[in-house]
């Protein structure tokens, strides 16, 4: 069975738990104390991921770490119908690649912003929001296009690791002191995402109501 | 700090694209500095309510929308269309005090958008606008900019059409918050609202009028978000300016 090394509060643990979740793939959490501990500086962790960051799996011996790798490799592994990491379309391929590293982008400044604020890491957590709405002006824009044209995705009519990549970090940036008042296809969107069949929430995120019936 | 600021009398603002109106969604706007929980019910009713709820004060947009009652997320009281609390968790048998209730205001749909009139005593029901139902909502675009600044800067003209020769057309200023380009050529004409978010910030919603050709709506919407877009980073670069 998969383990995943795994904190609560992280987004990034988070998304690959929202990918498992949704592909209904069983798996082990290893809980690590990552605040205030710091476990995952400690040195048997080191010896699992020597850049000592969350999440990781090791999927019976192969070790990964990189939330955006992780998602590549489970739904390349286990989406049997590989409709969540389409491979067979290169301009989708990239696509998707462009919005997993938009995803990081998130991480650095969204999701520094919300652990200067929640976990006292140090940060100019002004410059950390004014690079979070750069990006959240970009993200509502390509949304509202896209949904313009019919696809109410982050790359296309179908949901994609993208979705479950950029996510996290968007809807816990509250935590970080960015209001998503300003960007109203980003609100939409994540009430889409929390549509999803198998989607799980986390402390933080709630889940939506269910759609009505018909 | 970000100041309430009062309504005009009598006045209605818009406050959101119908888009926003999703069957089961409650979403979060703000007018004039008041936080609104936005929803439809399932009998196709618009309510837009102070965002708290009367309990603990926690923001109604992150509660249920049930399709007839909006759940608060904290201790699960629910409240009607009349913003009357029906049902208590916490005192199942108890029929909950007629005081209990959210703050609602008046709503209207109309040109594309969703309007709010703050004023309990007035219905939100006065347009300067005549309603053409083929009208194509622009992106809405949320500027850190204050109403007033935004309508100096586009009644000094706006250009319509993305054809590189043409120049801009003037706008016609009907009030402090709606202003209007007229069609020219083949360019449809576009209205403007504003909704005056807080003092210091402004959403811009457009409408395009007549209806662009389907083959050349998306490009006619493109055109807009890049003027928009371009007049909100100069009024913000300009706000920023020490």
């Amino acid at each position: 069975m998969i383990k995943l090394y795994d904190y609560e509060l992280s987004g990034n643990c988070y998304k690959v738990r929202l990918l498992l979740a949704i592909l209904s793939i069983p798996y082990e959490r290893i809980e690590l104390d990552f605040y205030p501990g710091r476990e995952h500086k400690s040195a048997w962790f080191l010896a699992i991921n020597p850049l000592g960051q969350l999440p990781v799996i090791d999927d019976e011996g192969f070790i990964l770490r990189d939330a955006q790798s992780i998602l590549i490799y489970l739904a390349s592994q286990y989406d049997a119908a590989g409709a969540w990491c389409p491979r067979s379309d290169p301009a989708l391929l990239a696509r998707i690649s462009m919005w997993l590293g938009f995803a990081e982008n998130l991480t650095v400044t969204a999701g520094a912003a919300r652990l200067h604020d929640t976990m006292f890491y140090d940060g100019d957590v002004d410059a950390l929001r004014i690079q979070a709405n750069a990006l959240f002006r970009v993200l509502d824009e390509h949304l509202w296009f896209a949904e313009a044209q019919g696809e109410p995705w982050l790359c296309g009519g179908h949901p994609t690791i993208a979705d479950v990549a950029c996510f996290p970090y968007v809807m816990l940036s509250e935590e970080g002191g960015i209001p998503r008042l300003p960007y109203p296809a980003i609100q939409r969107w994540t009430d889409r995402v929390k549509r999803i069949p198998g989607f799980t929430p986390m402390s933080g995120i709630f889940p939506a109501a269910d759609a009505p019936a018909g | 700090m970000k100041l309430d600021q009062a309504p005009s009398a009598g006045r209605c603002y818009p406050v959101a694209r119908t888009e926003e109106l999703i069957p089961r969604r409650i979403a979060q706007v703000q007018l004039l500095g008041r936080e609104i929980a936005l929803w439809r019910s399932d009998d196709g009713a618009v309510h837009a309510w102070e965002n708290r709820c009367p309990h603990r004060g926690v923001r109604l947009s992150l509660g249920t929308n049930t399709g007839t009652e909006l759940r608060c997320r904290y201790h699960g009281w629910r409240f009607n269309g009349d913003g009357r609390c029906t049902f208590i968790p916490s005192h199942p048998t108890q029929k909950p005090a007629s005081t209990l209730r959210v703050g609602i205001y008046s709503t209207a749909v109309h040109s594309g958008l969703v309007w709010v009139s703050l004023d309990p005593e007035i219905a939100a029901t006065t347009f300067l606008v005549r309603e053409d139902p083929h009208a194509v909502t622009l992106r809405s675009v949320f500027v850190a900019a204050p109403a007033a600044a935004i309508a100096k800067s586009l009644s000094h003209g706006y250009r319509i059409s993305a054809a590189p020769e043409a120049a801009a057309t003037a706008v016609a200023v009907f009030d402090d918050l709606t202003l209007a380009a007229p069609a020219a050529g083949r360019a449809p004409g576009v209205t403007f609202f504003l909704q005056p978010v807080d003092v210091m910030r402004t959403v811009i919603h457009g409408l395009v009028s007549p209806a662009p050709d389907a083959h050349e709506r998306l490009a006619v919407l493109r055109h807009h978000n890049t003027q928009l877009s371009l007049l909100r980073d100069a009024l913000e670069r300009t706000a920023a300016a020490p």
